[in-house]
């Protein structure tokens, strides 16, 4: 989950985040190069008298700043490309889960062998326990097998939803009529909070998204109790 | 009797002033770039990788349970 004065991402709970967080350093890095350079030159221009108000051509520097930026995007864009392309693996997934945004909270469907589907409120301010989050914790938790490749199927019955974890590095629209996919695998146990990212109404900051990641007999012991 | 005028070369401070600094422009910024990967990025990964190196998942799902916080795991 997020916390006070955070400035980076979350911790990656799985291995595409991982990437992501990684991609990130790079492409950072190349940005604070490139800042570094502008701003170096900038105070140069302010720091002198001299002039040369007579250029005539300047096809050296224009060569040079034309190449070195096409360099610069092709080091950006091989990585990204790459980390695009792992997403769309085909990795076989073991469970598929399916969830439907609405206004305002979100609905989920466990269809594979029973029929099990339940809703998921936030829990309102005023019914928290002590040691709970504000606008983030819900009723009833997305439970997932930990370490286990999962089909998200994504869509909406009303406006415009988006479904979002950022410790796995998902963000999948909800759109009403149209099932997106997106698949997650879970490296750690534990709690992943995300809220929905489509302005959707007025209580589009309070539907929130709690990952229940667990052992997967946990998991099944979980299902069998909730149909 | 030919008079040859010889003209002053024009100083180029200019020029001198941008060839150092354009150089020491370079430098600084590939000097950044170096020093976000060798103490952000590298050491970025090598956490994550001494993280799963002996991460053992079950006990930290137990350590987990023992605190209540799952609605699946009593």
């Amino acid at each position: 989950m997020a916390y006070p004065f955070q400035l980076g991402f979350q911790d990656a709970t799985s291995p595409i985040m991982e990437e992501l967080l990684h991609f990130h350093d790079h492409t950072l890095m190349i940005v604070f190069l490139i800042s570094s350079l502008v701003l170096y030159i900038i105070s140069l221009m302010l720091t002198t008298k001299l002039t040369h108000t007579s250029t005539m051509d300047a096809q050296e520097v224009e060569t040079i700043w034309t190449i070195l930026p096409a360099i610069i995007l092709i080091l950006i864009a091989l990585p990204s490309l790459r980390i695009l392309y792992m997403m769309d693996e085909i990795n076989s997934p073991s469970l598929t889960v399916k969830t439907m945004g609405h206004q305002w909270y979100w609905s989920y469907e466990y269809t594979d062998y029973e029929d099990l589907s339940f809703d998921s409120y936030m829990i309102p301010t005023q019914e928290l326990k002590p040691g709970e989050l504000r606008l983030l914790e819900v009723d009833n938790r997305v439970v997932l097998p930990m370490e286990v490749t999962v089909r998200m199927l994504i869509s909406s019955e009303d406006v415009l939803h988006s479904w979002a974890v950022p410790s796995l590095g998902l963000k999948t629209d909800a759109i009403p009529g149209r099932l997106n996919q997106t698949t997650l695998m879970g490296t750690r146990p534990g709690l992943y909070y995300g809220q929905c990212s489509e302005i959707c109404g007025s209580n589009h900051s309070f539907m929130p998204i709690v990952l229940e990641l667990v052992p997967l007999s946990y998991f099944e012991k979980w299902s069998v109790s909730m149909l | 009797v030919q008079c040859i005028i010889l003209h002053p070369h024009p100083p180029r401070l200019l020029a001198k002033r941008l060839r150092f600094h354009i150089v020491g422009a370079f430098a600084v910024s590939l000097g950044v770039a170096a020093f976000l990967k060798f103490a952000v990025a590298k050491p970025g990964k090598k956490a994550y990788a001494d993280f799963y190196r002996n991460y053992d998942s079950m006990k930290d799902f137990e350590k987990m349970k023992k605190a209540g916080i799952f609605q699946s795991a009593k």
